[in-house]
C-alpha cells in the first residue's frame, strides 16, 4: 500500500510539473507599444516572449526605418528607456515622418509597427500638485478648493511646441470611484463643496490637445481639511433636503387652494381655474325647452333653424308635416299665414311678425322666408336670424337642391342622390313663411330634405312652405317662390345626370332662377343681389353666383323667355355627401320647350330668364 | 392691467438678465471689424489667436475624420501597412523637431505655412465633392470634409493678413504644389479608390497638426516671447 500511494503520488507531482511546463504558450517577441512623452524623442518597447529556451540567449533587434529611406537600422539605445526598449533622442527623431519599426533576430522577423511621431505621443504627468482654500461655508460643513499643478517637466509648453490639456479626478478617501472635470487647459482647478470633515485624494492626468489618448497619472494629492484646523467636529450630521416635509406640505397647500377656490364666491376665479365643462347646447334653444320634453317647441324652433343637424328632429318634422300635408284645414291656416306673409312688401324689416327675440330660440331664426313648422303658432321668426349658423353649417359645395315640383300628395321625402342642382328662383313676390325643413346635405348624405310646396299656380292656397332651392353658403336658405302664377313661371325640368362641377354644385338650366338677395344680412353678396330685388325672403348663395361666374357662359342655352321652374325636385338618388340627383321629370310645362340639358348658367341669363 | 403690466416688467427684465448673463460666460466674442474700414485693426495677438483657434478645429475635424473613416473602409484592408506613404507636401522643406522650428526664422515659417495652406486648397475641394461619391457615405465625414475646405480659405485668409503685418519685405508667393491625386480618387477599383481616400486623410491629418504645431511655436515666440 505504501509504495502504490508513494508511486501514485510521484506520479502525480510529474504530470503537475510536465502539465505546468506546458502551460507556457509560446509567445512571439512582440513590439507592445511606442510612446513620444513630449513630441521630442520617442521609445518603443517589446516583450520577449517565450521562444527560446532560457539557456540561448535571445538576440533581438529592433531595427527602425524612415519612410524615406530603404535600409533598416539598428536601435542607437537599448539602455535608457530599461529593459527591452529602445530609445530615439532627438537627433534621431523626426516628427511628422512616418517610421517603421520591427523587431527581429538574426533569422526572422517578428513583429513590425509603422507610425509617426504625432501619434504616438502620451505626456509624462503633472508635478507639484497642491492645493489651497478658497473659502468654506458659513455652517463650516462645505469648503472650496484650488487645486494647482505644473505641467510635466519634459513637455515643452512655453514655447507652445506641444500644448497640454488636463483631466482632475477626486475623490473621497474611503470611496472606490473617482469624479471627473472636464479637460481644461489651464494648470489650476477648483473644487467646490467638498466636505470639511472628510479628507479627499486628488489626481491628474495629461493628453497632447488633439489626442484621445491620456498619460500616465500624477501622484496623488491628499486634501484634509483638519490639517489647516477647519476640520468640523460635529459635522457628521448631513442636512438632507426634507423631501418628506416638503411633499406633505406641498399636498396640503394644494388642497387648501384647491378647496379654497372651488367654494370662494369669485366667478372669474373659478371660471379662471375651473372652466366650465361645455354641455350641449343647440344654439338659440333653451335647454329648459328640451328638459321639459315639449318637442314641438323644440321642433318648430329647430324647423325655423338653419343648421339642420338633428336628424331626429327632421324626422319628427316630416311625421307632423306629412300628417299636416293631408289635412286640409291645416293647410288653411297655413295659407293664411303665408298670405299674411306674402302680403308684406318691407321685407328688410327683419321682424317677424310680432315676436320678440327670446332664447326659446324661435324668434332666432331671422328669416322671414324661412317657414314655420308650428302651425298653431302664430309667431313667426325674427328677423334676425342665425345666418351664421347657416354659414357655419353648410360649405362651399354644398348641395343645392334643385328640387323637383312634386304634387301636394307628394310629401313624403326622397332621398337625393349627390346631385345637388340649383334652382333659382324668383322669389320677388313671395315672402312666404314657407316651411322648408331640410338637412344640410354636406353633413349628411342622406337628404330627407323635401319641401313641398302645395300647388304652385295657386296662391293662396298651397304656399305652405316652399321649395329650398338652395343653401347659401352664407347659412342661407334659398327658397324658390311657392307661387309663381304671379310672375308666371312655369315648371322646370329637373337634372339629370349633368356635369358637375368642381364644387358639386351645378345648376339644372331649367331650373335656374335668379334668387333674390337678402338685404338685411350683410354677409350675403351675391351677384343677383345687384338685380335690385330687395325682399329678404329668397338668397341667391353666394357659391351658386360665384359658381355660375366660374363656370362661365352656360352651355345650354337658357331659353329665352322665362321658363317655369319646378319648386322642388324629387330627390332621386343621394350618391354622397356632396351631391344628390334630382329626377328630372318633366314637368308640365304649359307653352315651353325646355332643354333638358342642365348646363350652367350665368347670371346675366338668370336674369334673362327671370321676369 | 396692472397685475398684466407688472409681469411683463418681469419678464423683460428676466430677459435680460439672463441675456446679460449668457454673453457674459463662455462666449468670447471677438471684436468685429467692418470690411473696408481702415481705422479698425486687429491686433496681431488677436489675428494669432483666431488663427490659432482655426488651425486647432481644422486639425480636430481632420483627425475625426480620419478616424471615422479609418474605422469605415478600412478595417481588414491593410492600409495601415501600406501607409508609408508620401504627402505631395512633402516636397515642401518644414521644420521636422523643435530645433528646427525654433531656428527658422519666423517670416520663413509664416510663408511655409502659407504656402502649406495653398497647396492644400485644391485638394480638399475636390476632397469634398469625390467624397460624395463614396457610396453610403456616412453623413459625418461628408460635412466635415465640406467644413475642412471652408475653413482652410479661412484660416488662408487670415494668415495672409498676418503674413501682410508681420512681413517687412516682399511677400514671397512661390511656395506651393500642386496636387495631382484627384484621379486616384476616381478610379474605378473600389479599393484603390478607398486607399487614395486614406491616403488624402492621413495626409491631411498631419500636415494640419504640423500648420498646427506652427502657429502655436509662432504665437508664443512673437507675442508672448516665448512664455505662454
Amino acid at each position: 500500500m505504501d509504495l502504490r500511494h508513494l508511486l501514485f503520488t510521484l506520479a502525480l507531482i510529474c504530470a503537475n510539473d510536465s502539465l505546468s511546463a506546458s502551460d507556457d504558450i509560446l509567445q512571439r517577441p512582440q513590439i507592445s507599444k511606442c510612446r513620444s512623452p513630449e513630441m521630442e524623442t520617442f521609445s518603443c518597447f517589446w516583450t520577449a516572449g517565450n521562444f527560446y529556451n532560457l539557456t540561448v540567449p535571445r538576440i533581438l533587434q529592433l531595427l527602425y526605418k524612415k519612410s524615406n529611406e530603404e535600409d533598416w537600422k539598428e536601435c542607437p539605445d537599448y539602455i535608457t528607456s530599461g529593459q527591452n526598449s529602445c530609445y530615439f533622442n532627438a537627433s534621431y527623431t523626426s516628427v511628422w515622418t512616418p517610421y517603421c519599426v520591427q523587431l527581429a533576430s538574426k533569422k526572422e522577423v517578428y513583429d513590425k509597427k509603422c507610425f509617426s511621431v504625432d501619434e504616438i505621443v502620451l505626456p509624462d504627468p503633472p508635478v507639484h500638485l497642491n492645493w489651497t482654500l478658497l473659502n468654506t461655508s458659513q455652517t463650516g460643513i462645505h469648503g472650496d478648493i484650488q487645486v494647482r499643478w505644473d505641467p510635466p517637466p519634459t513637455a515643452d509648453v512655453r514655447k507652445g511646441w506641444i500644448t497640454l490639456e488636463y483631466e482632475l479626478q477626486y475623490k473621497e478617501v474611503n470611496e472606490t470611484k473617482w469624479n471627473e472635470l472636464k479637460p481644461r487647459l489651464s494648470t489650476m482647478a477648483p473644487l467646490y463643496s467638498l466636505k470639511t470633515a472628510r479628507d479627499y485624494e486628488i489626481r491628474i492626468r495629461s493628453r497632447q490637445r488633439t489626442s484621445e489618448k491620456f498619460g500616465e497619472f500624477s501622484e496623488i494629492l491628499y486634501v484634509s481639511f483638519s490639517q489647516i484646523g477647519i476640520g468640523c467636529d460635529h459635522c457628521t450630521e448631513e442636512v438632507e433636503f426634507p423631501w418628506f416635509l416638503v411633499v406633505v406640505f406641498g399636498v396640503c397647500g394644494l388642497a387648501v387652494t384647491v378647496i379654497s377656490i372651488m367654494l370662494s364666491k369669485q366667478p372669474r376665479l373659478k371660471m379662471l381655474i375651473f372652466p366650465p365643462v361645455p354641455v350641449p347646447k343647440i344654439k338659440g334653444i333653451d335647454p329648459d325647452l328640451l328638459k321639459k320634453g315639449k318637442l314641438d317647441e323644440v321642433n318648430s324652433i329647430l324647423a325655423c333653424h338653419d343648421s339642420y343637424k338633428a336628424q331626429l328632429y327632421c324626422d319628427d318634422l316630416w311625421v307632423e308635416f306629412i300628417e299636416l300635408d293631408i289635412e286640409d284645414p291645416e293647410e288653411k291656416n297655413r295659407a293664411s299665414d303665408t298670405d299674411r306673409l306674402l302680403s308684406e312688401d318691407d321685407l328688410k324689416s327683419h321682424s317677424c311678425l310680432g315676436t320678440k327675440d327670446d332664447d326659446s330660440g324661435r324668434a332666432s331664426c331671422c328669416e322671414p322666408d324661412i317657414p314655420e313648422t308650428d302651425f298653431s303658432a302664430s309667431d313667426t321668426c325674427d328677423a334676425t336670424s342665425d345666418s351664421d349658423q347657416f354659414k357655419k353649417a353648410t360649405e362651399k359645395e354644398e348641395d343645392l337642391l334643385c328640387l323637383e315640383r312634386q304634387d301636394n300628395d307628394e310629401s313624403l321625402p326622397d332621398l337625393a342622390s349627390t346631385d345637388p342642382q340649383h334652382q333659382h328662383r324668383n322669389t320677388e313676390s313671395e315672402n312666404s313663411s314657407v316651411w322648408a325643413p331640410f338637412e344640410d346635405s354636406v353633413e349628411s348624405p342622406h337628404l330627407s330634405v323635401h319641401t313641398q310646396i302645395s300647388n304652385q299656380n295657386s296662391l293662396t292656397s298651397t304656399d305652405f312652405y316652399a321649395q329650398v332651392s338652395d343653401i347659401t353658403p352664407a347659412g342661407r336658405v334659398v327658397l324658390s317662390p311657392g307661387q309663381k302664377s304671379k310672375l308666371g313661371r312655369a315648371q322646370r325640368e329637373g337634372c339629370t345626370e349633368q356635369n358637375f362641377t368642381m364644387d358639386n354644385t351645378y345648376f339644372c338650366e331649367a331650373d335656374v332662377k335668379k334668387c333674390i338677395a337678402v338685404t338685411s344680412q350683410e354677409e350675403n353678396e351675391p351677384r343677383v343681389q345687384e338685380q335690385g330685388y330687395n325682399e329678404d325672403g329668397y338668397f341667391t348663395t353666394e357659391s351658386l353666383t360665384t359658381t355660375v361666374a366660374n363656370l362661365g357662359a352656360p352651355t345650354a342655352a337658357a331659353p329665352s323667355s322665362e321658363m317655369p321652374v319646378a319648386d322642388y325636385t324629387s330627390i332621386h338618388i343621394v350618391q354622397s355627401p356632396q351631391g344628390l340627383v334630382l329626377n328630372a321629370t318633366a314637368l308640365p310645362v304649359p307653352d315651353k320647350e325646355f332643354n333638358v340639358s342642365c348646363g350652367y348658367v350665368s347670371t346675366d341669363q338668370l336674369n334673362k330668364i327671370m321676369p | 392691467a396692472s397685475t398684466e403690466g407688472t409681469l411683463i416688467c418681469l419678464l423683460l427684465v428676466a430677459l435680460l438678465v439672463s441675456h446679460m448673463l449668457l454673453t457674459k460666460e463662455g462666449v468670447t466674442s471677438l471684436p468685429i471689424c467692418p470690411k473696408g474700414s481702415v481705422s479698425c485693426q486687429l491686433s496681431l495677438e488677436e489675428l494669432f489667436d483666431r488663427a490659432v483657434k482655426l488651425s486647432h478645429y481644422i486639425h480636430f475635424l481632420s483627425s475625426e475624420i480620419f478616424n471615422e473613416f479609418d474605422e469605415r473602409y478600412a478595417q481588414g484592408r491593410g492600409f495601415i501597412a501600406k501607409a508609408v506613404n508620401s504627402c505631395h507636401t512633402a516636397s515642401l522643406t518644414t521644420p521636422e523637431d523643435k530645433e528646427q522650428a525654433q531656428q527658422i526664422h519666423h517670416e520663413d515659417l509664416l510663408n511655409l505655412i502659407l504656402g502649406v495652406l495653398r497647396s492644400w486648397n485644391d485638394p480638399l475641394i475636390h476632397l469634398a465633392s469625390e467624397v460624395q461619391r463614396i457610396k453610403e457615405a456616412p453623413e459625418t465625414i461628408l460635412w466635415k470634409a465640406v467644413e475642412i475646405e471652408e475653413q482652410n480659405k479661412r484660416l488662408l485668409e487670415g494668415m495672409e493678413k498676418i503674413v501682410g503685418r508681420v512681413h517687412s519685405g516682399v511677400v514671397e508667393n512661390d511656395i506651393y504644389t500642386p496636387w495631382d491625386g484627384l484621379p486616384s480618387l476616381q478610379l474605378a477599383d473600389e479599393d484603390s479608390r478607398l486607399f487614395a481616400f486614406y491616403n488624402l486623410l492621413h495626409c491631411l491629418r498631419r500636415d494640419s497638426h504640423k500648420i498646427d504645431n506652427y502657429l502655436k511655436v509662432l504665437k508664443c515666440r512673437l507675442i508672448h516671447d516665448n512664455n505662454c
